[in-house]
């Protein structure tokens, strides 16, 4: 082993190479591609015609129709992460701090959905979400609705099928959060006088907030991107900013606009994701 | 200040009793410390008596009052964890407001008492820090402030200088019973460290199997044990056999006179200290002949390994003024009133 100090010489640079030169290769070319392509003059039959402008994103801005699916993206996404961290939380906590048995059991629960394919899942949803689905006809069976509940077809739908696909990325990091917090802590606020109820809200909370952020971001930025999911079971009825960027670069052939659409996507993701950031800092992390 | 009473304290997880029926009595303002191997019921007796754990029977009073169905937070307590349990989110300041908080105390007055505080630990200054930004001595400071800010009724501590080196372990000891003495709170103090027990308390109880083996002053534990294990476990011991003749017994050392009414003819176990035995040079008075087989030199102390003329085996503790080489012949002699009968061998 060459002892020489971190940072100098080759070694370091040689072990990070193949990783570089995948991403690089297939990640910051393609998106050198699309920003390129984003300021390109849209074509007619063709993917795009020579000359650069600023129409497509002109074209972004100047119609509601883009900006109103930006905010229902986003507004998918926070519903999504909301309720995985709400439904998850408490699982995260059984599993870190629950008995043996159940955490063997639980664990394997959780990781399940991900051994099936995403579009498996999402087929299944409608199965269970249709008109004519499972859901809908026990209860008319069962005399509790007259008509079939909208649970198909629009946004509602599109968070229930998205929270089951992505439960377990909200869990697994809350979970190791909170096994990395010191059960004595909680002995220590009990001992200074706090009930169970506020030690877990003065000293366990507060410490598995970075659990809570690294799950939240992660669902936040997979529910934006979410394609399969929305396209599924939102139809033709609701369409989700990934949606709608796909149409545009394979139905009707806009490249240009396309590219344009993904990059607005992934800036106003960005932006909320380095304003949550922000907000959720930690001061007394180092 | 408080009084503590435990009676006939038990804890069964259902695999026989952890701790067995223990009583003990806790004046106010005493320390008092639980000593005894790892298992022994030690820190079981502290959870209960802090409230972490169900106590499956017996009583826990303070000044007379059952605190065994009081939940921990109400049980006005101040604990000290072994890891210090620091708040790693919370400032020195908030660590310390923190049971104040729950006490409802103003806001005028959580500054005042916090104040007082960190001077009584002498760390005025630091209030503003992290955790993570103080030395582990300096986090076993606030966890003691922590612990009495909120002036509880009695003080637990938890083996709280086991992640402590050395040097910081001896500094602390002498600061922890400075500062119980000054505030006057009775003190229950866990450890397995018989060194820090015998320093720092009023009385030992030491532990073993869930029993209370003895409870004394640390100079009854250690020069009178009630038993070989007692005997064994707060320090180093010869054990001497011998027969009880006429209120006698004979040892290599000489004629032993021991007290009680003890069968002729019973086999006594003596307990003898290391120290307690002097050493002299060959031909320079009384005692008996001893040969030296090994001597290990400690700076103040050097600890002899000797081997009398009837074959028997003593280890003796002397300060190096005179040393003996390996070898040497000396005479050893031991005071009869350094013996003490650990009671009959069966």
């Amino acid at each position: 082993m060459n002892a020489a100090p971190a940072g100098k010489g080759l070694g370091p640079l040689l072990l990070i190479a193949p990783a570089a030169v995948l991403i690089g290769l297939f990640l910051v070319l393609p998106y050198l591609n699309i920003v390129v392509m984003s300021f390109r003059m849209p074509g007619q039959g063709t993917p795009y015609a020579p000359g650069f402008t600023f129409g497509n994103y002109g074209k972004f801005f100047a119609d509601s129709f883009y900006i109103l699916q930006v905010v229902n993206t986003l507004w998918i996404g926070f519903l999504t992460t909301f309720l995985c961290l709400v439904l998850g939380y408490p699982v995260a906590w059984q599993l870190a701090r629950g008995n043996s048995a159940f955490r063997a059991v639980g664990y394997g629960l959780v990781l399940s959905p991900l051994l099936v394919g995403i579009v498996i899942r999402s087929y299944g949803w409608t199965i269970l979400l249709g008109n004519n689905g499972i859901i809908n006809r026990t209860l008319s069976n069962w005399g509790i609705i007259d008509a079939p509940l909208p649970l198909m077809y629009n946004a509602l739908g599109i968070v229930i099928a998205l929270v089951h696909v992505f439960l377990p990325f909200m869990i697994l990091p809350i979970m190791s959060a909170i096994q990395g917090i010191d059960p004595s802590l909680e002995s220590a606020a009990r001992s200074l006088g706090a009930s169970k109820v506020t030690s877990f809200r003065r000293i366990t909370l507060p410490l598995s907030l970075p659990g809570i952020q690294a799950g939240c971001i992660l669902v936040f930025v997979l529910s934006l991107s979410a394609y399969v999911t929305p396209s599924l079971i939102g139809g033709l009825r609701v369409k989700t900013m990934a949606v709608t960027v796909v149409d545009a670069l394979i139905d009707t052939f806009q490249w240009p606009f396309g590219s344009a659409l993904a990059l607005m996507l992934s800036i106003t993701g960005a932006v909320v994701v380095v304003a949550f950031g922000r907000l959720t800092v930690m001061k007394w992390k180092v | 200040m408080t009084e503590v009473s435990i009676e006939k304290l038990t804890k069964d997880y259902g695999q026989g009793p952890a701790v067995n029926a223990i009583s003990i009595k806790i004046a106010e303002g005493e320390f008092i410390s639980l000593l005894g191997p790892s298992g022994c019921g030690k820190t079981t007796t502290l959870k209960m008596i802090a409230g972490f754990e169900d106590a499956t029977e017996g009583a826990i009073r303070f000044d007379g009052s059952d605190v065994v169905r009081v939940p921990v937070e109400k049980r006005d307590i101040g604990m000290v964890f072994q890891n210090y349990a620091l708040f790693p989110h919370m400032t020195v300041e908030k660590n310390l407001a923190f049971g104040l908080e729950m006490r409802k105390v103003s806001r005028a007055q959580i500054r005042e008492k916090i104040a007082k505080v960190l001077d009584m630990v002498q760390l005025a200054g630091y209030a503003e820090r992290y955790p993570r930004q103080l030395s582990g001595g300096q986090q076993q400071r606030v966890a003691l402030a922590r612990a009495l800010v909120i002036e509880p009724k009695i003080l637990l501590l938890d083996e709280p200088l086991a992640n402590l080196d050395a040097k910081l372990r001896e500094e602390m000891r002498v600061f922890i019973r400075d500062l119980q003495r000054r505030v006057g709170i009775t003190t229950v103090y866990v450890t397995h460290d018989q060194a820090e027990a015998m320093t720092m308390s009023d009385r030992v109880v030491v532990m073993f199997g869930g029993r209370i083996a003895q409870i004394g002053t640390p100079s009854d534990i250690y020069e009178r044990p009630a038993s070989l294990e007692v005997a064994e476990f707060v320090g180093q011991v010869n054990i001497i056999r011998g027969k009880v003749n006429g209120g006698i017994v004979a040892t290599a050392f000489g004629d032993v006179p021991v007290s009680g009414n003890l069968a002729e003819g019973t086999e006594l176990m003596l307990a003898l200290r290391p120290e307690a035995v002097e050493l002299l040079p060959a031909g320079s008075g009384a005692g008996v002949f001893a040969k030296v087989l090994s001597s290990y030199y400690s700076g103040s102390l050097v600890d002899y390994r000797l081997e009398l003329e009837n074959g028997a085996r003593v280890n003796v503790q002397a300060f190096p003024r005179t040393r003996f080489a390996d070898g040497e012949r000396v005479l050893v002699h031991a005071p009869a009133e350094r013996f003490w009968p650990l009671g009959a061998t069966a």
